[in-house]
């Protein structure tokens, strides 16, 4: 039977359109596989180095011939406690910037007013200007609230540069929310309020999902604020922390990519457990 | 909800104009006490020249001439139109090929998706740890490779003439699994139909990406390179923790050099005036940016 099918015209030519995907199909993942050897190479080698002794660190291509956990003793050592701060910091001023950007995109999706279109404006000049213009003044106000090296100043900082980007995400998934839905409640006799706090926030639940993780990625990235705000171990945030590893005048390799490894393990994490939850959310959001 | 009497609805809407209110003043006062208030306090503040203790003194426009005489600063400034150009066009082209790339009905797709994404997730300075470590001159991975090939490595973040190409390397490496994610899930989103009716009618591969999928993916786009240009004006972590913007400033951006100023300097009226110039640049790069966004809001509106 095979022999047949295969002398048949149309089984021939529909074999060799096969085939023609499947070599298409392997490049595919030949150059997948490749790229994906480059992607991985970075950190491959920073996990590497990060096992090491210092005899061995310098060839950087060898596997280590034994492992030294020392490294992670030591990059524990210099960076644990800012790990424990970073989440001090970026806790409260996701949670925050959320809240009150919420507040803001509530009557800016639902209601028109006048200078609706002049807040809008407002909001994104916010999210474009580069922090770095207001920096000075805000240290001085800092300083003057004795604000400045306490982890409640970055919340404010934080805070107050999340909420354009906050309000702006929240107005587009807010206005995705059928607006019958509203004027449904409000007939009801429902007040913004309430409607607010127990039909809008609930629905929202997803994009209020990715949002939290974008807010949370750019806070806990940040190095600029870290820097110019706090100037002790027990504020500093990971990245400054990280930052006085890598600046050191006599930079201890083995500790600092030990220290690496442990300062991208949170986020990571985060990343990957609510790997669906982030794409799902930025893309409605995003895309509207 | 008996009786739909409009009058009976005045005290409800009152009290609902109350809480808009409310709710929109409190993000309003941290806004003008967190930006529109050290905006003109920077700008005020560029006339003047201070180191943060002794009064300040008033010198006009003193601190912008000075800067224009300064090679620092013009070499900052075009670092920072590189850094346009870079991430409008490569990490954008980047992502998007690998997007196409894994668009497939592929066994472990999951797997590819996840290692092009994870970059993105790491922390900047983390970022710039990794790719120090990389770019080490004489053994680092990259070094090693160049010589394999046969020619002689350039000192990658040392040599000023190629180190802000470098770096570009490292954010390259750490934002294309973000326009990556964004333009996989955009592709995913396009009706398949369509797709299959050009592909059955003999459309080719570049005749399907230009004429239906690319502008299709048009929101995905104006998503990515809005980002990438706000970004390339505020760039600052990842060189301040790679090269600190040397050696000798070649790889410094206004940033870097705003941070340097004032905080390392402490010329805070300099450093104010590096600020504005920042501020000029960026309303200018992203104009068209909020001029799209805005008409978009029309559109939806009407």
């Amino acid at each position: 039977m095979s022999v047949t099918t295969d002398t048949h015209p149309v089984a021939a030519s529909r074999m060799s359109g096969l085939t023609r995907k499947q070599v298409t199909r392997g490049l595919r993942y030949v150059a997948l596989t490749l790229l994906a050897i480059v992607y991985m190479m970075p950190l491959l080698v920073v996990l590497n180095a990060s096992l090491k002794t210092p005899a061995d660190i310098q060839q950087v291509l060898a596997l280590p011939t034994q492992i030294e956990w020392a490294n992670y003793v030591a990059g524990w050592d210099r960076i644990g406690r800012s790990l424990w701060n970073s989440v001090l910091i970026t806790g409260p001023s996701v949670v925050l910037s959320i809240l009150i950007g919420a507040m803001a995109a509530y009557p800016l999706s639902q209601v028109r007013f006048k200078g609706d279109r002049i807040v809008f404006l407002f909001l994104l000049a916010g999210m474009l200007v580069p922090q770095q213009v207001v920096q000075i003044p805000l240290f001085m106000m800092m300083r003057a609230l004795g604000l400045y090296n306490t982890i409640p100043g970055l919340w404010l900082v934080h805070l107050a540069f999340g909420i354009p980007f906050c309000t702006f995400f929240l107005r587009n998934f807010f206005t995705t929310i059928p607006s019958s839905m509203f004027e449904a409640a409000q007939i009801d006799g429902c007040t913004a309020f309430s409607y607010f706090w127990k039909i809008l926030m609930p629905a929202s639940i997803s994009g209020i999902a990715a949002l939290a993780i974008i807010q949370s990625r750019s806070v806990w990235n940040d190095l600029f604020f870290g820097l110019t705000l706090t100037n002790s171990p027990n504020t500093q945030p990971t990245p400054v922390a990280l930052y006085t590893l890598i600046g050191g005048m006599e930079v201890d390799e083995g500790p600092l990519m030990a220290a690496t490894v442990i300062s991208i393990i949170p986020v990571m994490a985060v990343f990957l457990v609510f790997q669906k939850a982030f794409t799902r959310g930025l893309l409605g959001g995003s895309s509207k | 909800m008996t009786t739909l009497n409009p009058l009976a609805a005045i005290p409800f809407r009152q009290r609902d104009r109350m809480t808009y209110f409310i709710f929109l003043m409190v993000p309003a006062v941290l806004y003008v006490a967190a930006y529109i208030y050290p905006t003109i306090e920077t700008f005020r503040l560029s006339f003047f020249e201070w180191d943060g203790f002794s009064p300040p003194e008033y010198i006009g426009l003193e601190n912008y001439w000075e800067l224009l005489g300064e090679p620092r600063f013009r070499n900052a400034f075009f670092n920072n139109l590189k850094w346009l150009v870079f991430y409008l066009t490569l990490p954008t082209v980047t992502g998007l090929a690998l997007a196409l790339l894994l668009d497939a009905e592929l066994r472990g797709s999951v797997v590819f998706r996840t290692i092009f994404f994870i970059p993105f997730t790491i922390t900047t300075v983390a970022v710039a740890s990794a790719w120090r470590w990389m770019y080490k001159p004489s053994n680092g991975v990259m070094t090693q490779f160049v010589e394999a090939l046969g020619f002689d490595a350039p000192n990658w973040l040392g040599d000023p003439s190629i180190n802000t190409y470098s770096i570009m390397g490292a954010a390259l490496w750490a934002w294309s699994g973000f326009t990556f994610l964004i333009y996989f899930g955009g592709l995913r989103a396009l009706p398949t139909e369509l797709i299959e009716a050009a592909r059955i009618d003999g459309a080719k591969f570049w005749t399907i990406l230009f004429k239906i999928k690319l502008p299709l993916l048009w929101p995905s786009t104006i998503v990515v390179l809005g980002i990438a240009a706000v970004d390339s004006m505020k760039i600052f972590d990842l060189v301040w923790a790679m090269t600190q913007g040397g050696p000798y400033r070649s790889s410094s951006v206004l940033a870097v050099e705003m941070y340097e100023t004032s905080f390392v300097m402490f010329k805070l009226g300099q450093g104010a005036a590096v600020a504005f110039v920042l501020l000029v640049v960026a309303s200018i790069v992203v104009m068209p940016y909020i001029y799209h966004m805005t008409r978009q809001v029309d559109e939806v509106k009407e």
